[in-house]
């Protein structure tokens, strides 16, 4: 009894000490580490999300500060979630960035409530030609009232993944899939190829009396989910290249085309696929569908998906891996979405003229050419794209689907309108309920009329 | 109601399995103890296992994790994972290997994990109790009121003060301060008042006279009853408080703007998907995963039998 009051006393008081002791050291650190002030004159705060790139900008960061020693850049990168909470919470409470990376689907939002400084309005960024970069580039960049609101900095298209062994194992060369032709009726030689790549449990190819579609080991075709409103590598590729268009304008399109045939078709097709057995049911991907994990795991054959995924795809390993242009559709050549990513300034900036300088010097061949040399990106200067077209070559990479398409302005926009983020909360589930199966493709006209309801009201 | 928790607790307590008399031969295993054991076994592994699956797979390559993913042996065997986690790679090498480009400082993240989850448990132990004391055994006007209005308070969603927190630790200036994201759990938690009243009230009345009689202070009759009566609670609301403090995630993030405050939650969060289409760094992810637990795990495997074994109330018998 005794024993024990005293052994608890103890417990008690040396936890109390301990915790006492371990307090005070902890409030006097936490005091002292204040954030270290640089002494490289103003400090430019600059974010952005891709890890990846975070080299190549940290060489573009040293180089100018070279060329401007009253500046100072701290680069901080978050992942792409992190990031966009981050970056709202700092509008809200000040304590944003100077300058980041911005998105298509972010930036009219961030235009409309006056937090990005329009550019043409800065000395250092008003000169920038707009025909200094690729094709498009910076309209997409230029809001409603006119004011630039970010210089481009990479782009994107869309291209086929595969791996030669794969083919070569189905009797086909990779020069089969140099010329393959879409359409959303039969499917053309594009569907064709995804039946021969398909194989049952059975070793039954899809082309092949008695294929089970129910029982399917290799897919033809890596699933990219629903796609959601945009369906960059789901099916806007498939519905652009019948001729049709997200809305009735490139940037700031007043209504959607949601309604048209031509699109509920492509769709139809695309979904289609899964009773076939020639691409993966909705329950197997769900909403985070992995083609890379697809294709190198040997689970699907072709896999469709974006320039940013380069690296991705060519680290996967036992993969040798090839890529092909996009079949062509009905309008007689492939079309891809082409999108790409721009640096804005916050308004809140209290070095809006400094932080321009450093704009306009990730806009410049300077930048833009180190960051190609990192080959993780399609820069949106042109001297800039052939470093990383070189680039990726010396990884033995042939990148001109994706920069043919630009070139030969093969593309869409990314539907650059109002109220994206509304829009897409509404399309995303019922995307996802035409892939499942449980809804028609001819209730998107419904859909379109709610998306242009939201942007007229919006 | 505290006589039974006692008697209960007592009857398992090591003390008194001391003075029972030890079986004078070994029991043949019955059957239903076979099976029993079996079945504890079987139920052990399959908690094990996801824990064994993270291993394997911070020990893996990325690239050749996908071409095997059912493999139960880590695919392509690579301490990379870890590598990256404790910042060994260089930037170059990481990405190579699926990993993210940002340069990590591991044992500077883990030095501010330790500092932010000690402040928060340590003051806001101390502060609640204080609190609880207060609520439970001084009797004061409107006590039960300013009660009531902290029930409420446990009500409001924490996402609801993110914004307001946020805005005030600015204005303070303490925005990428650790003091900073200590802050907002320094004094009290409502769960944590609530949490230790409960018991505080329990802790029989004649006790606390007679140390009033004897001519105790309150404050006195605080650290020297009350406190040593409630250890237990107060480590299991400690390691509860330390745990969350340590795996909080959203309100660091926002709060720290450089490594300087960097817990290790946030920056392991570079683990996760850089870009909305990148698919992860599975091992680095599993490894960093693996290695934050850790000291958790050692934490729980340290206290939890001293927290189990003070639950019972000492007191009158």
């Amino acid at each position: 009894m005794n024993r024990t009051h005293s052994r608890r006393r103890g417990l008690a008081s040396r936890v109390a000490r301990t915790s006492a002791a371990l307090a005070a050291v902890t409030l006097v650190a936490a005091g002292c580490s204040g954030t270290a002030e640089g002494d490289g004159g103003t400090a430019i705060d600059y974010w952005l999300w891709d890890a990846n790139q975070l080299p190549a900008y940290q060489r573009c960061a040293d180089a100018f500060e070279e060329q401007n020693p009253d500046l100072q850049i701290r680069i901080s990168q978050y992942g792409w979630d992190d990031y966009w909470s981050k970056l709202t919470a700092g509008f809200v409470a000040g304590a944003g960035p100077d300058v980041f990376t911005d998105h298509l689907t972010r930036y009219p939002e961030y235009a409309q409530r006056g937090l990005l400084v329009d550019l043409s309005t800065l000395d250092a960024t008003a000169d920038i030609d707009p025909g200094g970069f690729q094709e498009g580039l910076a309209d997409l960049w230029v809001g409603q009232d006119g004011g630039q609101y970010g210089v481009p900095k990479d782009f994107d298209t869309v291209a086929l993944f595969y791996d030669r062994n794969v083919i070569e194992e189905a009797g086909l060369s990779p020069a089969d899939l140099e010329s393959l032709d879409w359409n959303p009726e039969d499917g053309g030689s594009f569907e064709e190829l995804l039946a021969h790549l398909s194989v049952d449990e059975n070793g039954i190819r899809g082309d092949e009396e008695g294929f089970d579609p129910d029982n399917v080991a290799v897919y033809g075709y890596a699933s990219n989910g629903s796609g959601g409103t945009d369906g960059q590598t789901a099916w806007s590729w498939l519905a652009a290249s019948t001729g049709w268009e997200f809305t009735n304008a490139d940037v700031w399109g007043t209504e959607y085309y949601y309604d048209d045939p031509r699109f509920q078709a492509s769709v139809a097709w695309l979904f289609g696929l899964v009773d076939k057995g020639y691409m993966a049911p909705f329950e197997e991907v769900g909403t985070a569908p992995n083609p890379q994990q697809a294709l190198g795991s040997g689970r699907a054959a072709l896999s469709v998906n974006g320039s940013w995924m380069l690296g991705t795809y060519a680290n996967l390993e036992g993969v040798d891996l090839g890529i092909a242009s996009l079949p062509s559709g009905p309008i007689g050549h492939p079309v891809s979405m082409y999108n790409g990513l721009a640096d804005s300034i916050s308004a809140q900036s209290p070095d809006p003229e400094e932080a321009a300088r450093w704009v306009a010097f990730l806009g410049s061949d300077d930048c833009q050419n180190l960051v190609g040399e990192a080959g993780v990106v399609l820069p949106a200067r042109p001297a800039g794209t052939e470093a990383a077209i070189e680039a990726f070559a010396d990884r033995g990479l042939d990148v001109s689907p994706f920069t043919d398409l630009v070139d030969n302005g093969y593309t869409v926009y990314f539907p650059v309108t109002d109220a994206y983020g509304s829009i897409s909360a509404l399309g995303a589930p019922i995307m996802d309920e035409i892939y499942i199966g449980n809804r028609d493709v001819g209730t998107l006209t419904e859909m379109n009329d709610e998306v242009n309801a939201i942007l007229s009201g919006g | 109601m505290t006589d039974i928790a006692t008697t209960e607790l007592e009857s398992v307590s090591p003390r008194t399995a001391e003075r029972t008399p030890a079986p004078r031969r070994r029991r043949r295993p019955t059957v239903g103890k076979v099976v029993a054991w079996a079945v504890m076994i079987v139920l052990l592994l399959i908690t094990l296992f996801p824990f064994y699956w993270m291993l394997r797979t911070a020990l893996s390559s990325n690239g050749a994790l996908y071409s095997n993913a059912t493999s139960l042996l880590p695919v392509d065997f690579s301490w990379g994972g870890f590598e990256r986690v404790f910042g060994l790679q260089t930037t170059e090498e990481a990405i190579a290997q699926g990993g993210s480009g940002a340069s990590i400082d591991f044992w500077l993240y883990l030095r501010n994990s330790v500092i932010v989850a000690t402040g928060v448990t340590a003051c806001q132990v101390f502060f609640s109790a204080m609190a609880a004391y207060a609520f439970s055994r001084l009797r004061w006007k409107g006590r039960n009121a300013v009660f009531s209005v902290f029930l409420l308070s446990l009500m409001v969603p924490a996402i609801f003060t993110l914004l307001p927190n946020f805005v005030m630790i600015r204005d303070l200036g303490l925005i990428d301060t650790l003091l900073g994201i200590m802050l907002p759990g320094l004094f009290m938690t409502p769960f944590a008042i609530f949490f230790l009243r409960q018991f505080f009230m329990n802790v029989p009345l004649e006790v606390e006279e007679a140390a009033l009689i004897d001519g105790a202070s309150k404050v006195r009759v605080f650290f020297a009853l009350i406190i040593p009566m409630s250890v237990g609670p107060i480590a299991t609301i400690s390691i509860l408080t330390y745990i969350g403090s340590w795996n909080d995630y959203f309100w660091p993030l926002m709060v720290s703007y450089t490594d300087e405050s960097r817990v290790l939650t946030v920056a392991l969060g570079n683990f996760k998907s850089q870009t909305p289409q990148t698919g992860p760094d599975w091992a680095g992810l599993m490894a960093a995963t693996l290695v934050a637990a850790l000291p958790m795990i050692a934490l729980f495997l340290a206290f939890a039998k001293r927290i189990v074994n003070s639950i019972g109330f000492s007191g009158i018998k």
